[in-house]
């Protein structure tokens, strides 16, 4: 049996790609902060702290000896503000949980992927930029650089990609007031919000892929076109 | 004016009206790269406290992570920082962009193409490749 290993496991788009994982077969390591994760079944779950060495060493002490077939980083957060009145925390916390958290624990987990194995990165199409994001595109933008020097770094073994979703429908956007999504969905060309089972087909797809690394996958219905 | 960057290069960015950061060449540990990523922020956030343009410079490998995961997720990062902190300062015709440049680049080519790039009405959010290594590669 295959093993993966997602983070933010308990949130919309983590739980899909959990669910989309164990359909095909794979043992899932389901990681997260959450104690929802009691929610998710048919996967392992460890309730950590990605920012902390304990909370990195105790994924990797559920991994053992086994063999990490994908590692999906997908924990993060946003805390949104105008640069100008952006406070230290809130980009620490950010960068740390976005980025930090998500370079140590494929640093911590690569020893344990062997050729063919493959990591997928959730950055955000805010990696293009957008308004009140100084944050969160850094941190984004930053997965997108380490995707790239992990493709080069560990090939030809395990191959590295990162996928970009713009609205999907999660707890977060639907928590965006009726109007703003609205207008925010007028502006995408396919005319409506991505569901987390597209992006988690994307992830399968992702690392089923053999001759592709290195790639950032932009998954927005066309919204950066408009 | 306020520059951050190797000393050789300040002299030739002398004159300069806006603010330059200068990314640092980090190793691949995690604590150097936060860092690094913490002084761009605290340098663009005074510079946007100011409304003074600001220009990144990186290296074009890094931002196809040909050096290293440390020095890739400092350019990539700031990249995009750059260009969500263009949307944030269009208004005010404030312009953020990003130079990337080449081993050997000569710094007087690097400032001028700075200056420009540091000039309201001109471009914004835009990344400026200098050289033709990234010619036929990734589109960052």
């Amino acid at each position: 049996m295959s093993l993966s290993v997602v983070t933010g496991a308990a949130g919309g788009i983590g739980r899909s790609i959990c669910a989309r994982l164990c359909d095909r077969g794979d043992e899932v390591i389901a990681v997260d902060l959450s104690d929802r994760l009691a929610d998710l079944e048919g996967v392992t779950p460890v309730q950590v702290d990605l920012n902390t060495d304990a909370g990195i060493e105790q994924v990797a002490a559920a991994v053992g000896s086994s063999t990490i077939r994908l590692l999906v980083n997908n924990a993060g957060i946003t805390r949104d503000a105008r640069l100008v009145n952006l406070n230290d925390e809130d980009f620490a916390s950010v960068i740390e949980i976005n980025l930090g958290a998500a370079y140590r624990l494929s640093r911590r987990l690569i020893p344990s992927m062997r050729a063919g194995s493959s990591i997928v990165s959730l950055a955000s199409r805010a990696y293009l930029g957008n308004f009140g994001q100084f944050n969160y595109s850094m941190s984004k933008g930053g997965i997108v650089g380490m995707t790239r020097a992990f493709a080069i770094e560990l090939a030809p073994g395990i191959r590295a990609n990162a996928i970009a979703p713009g609205l999907i429908e999660t707890e977060m956007a639907l928590g965006i007031p009726d109007e703003v999504r609205e207008k925010m969905i007028s502006a995408i060309p396919l005319d409506r919000m991505g569901r987390p089972d597209e992006v988690a087909d994307l992830v399968a797809f992702l690392s089923e892929s053999s001759y592709i690394t290195g790639e950032v996958v932009v998954i927005g219905g066309g919204r950066s076109l408009t | 004016m306020t520059i951050r960057a190797p000393q050789d290069v300040i002299e030739d960015m002398a004159g300069i009206h806006g603010s330059v950061f200068w990314a640092a060449d980090v190793s691949d540990g995690w604590d150097d790269v936060r860092t690094e990523l913490v002084a761009a922020f605290e340098f663009s956030r005074a510079a946007a406290k100011a409304g003074e343009p600001l220009v990144f410079v990186v290296r074009t490998d890094d931002l196809l992570g040909r050096r290293g995961a440390g020095r890739a997720m400092v350019a990539t990062g700031l990249l995009s920082a750059a260009r969500s902190l263009a949307l944030e300062t269009t208004k005010a015709n404030v312009p953020i962009n990003v130079l990337a440049v080449e081993e050997g680049t000569a710094s007087s080519s690097v400032a001028l193409w700075v200056n420009q790039l540091l000039i309201q009405g001109g471009p914004t959010g835009e990344l400026v490749r200098m050289g033709a290594s990234h010619i036929g590669k990734a589109l960052p």
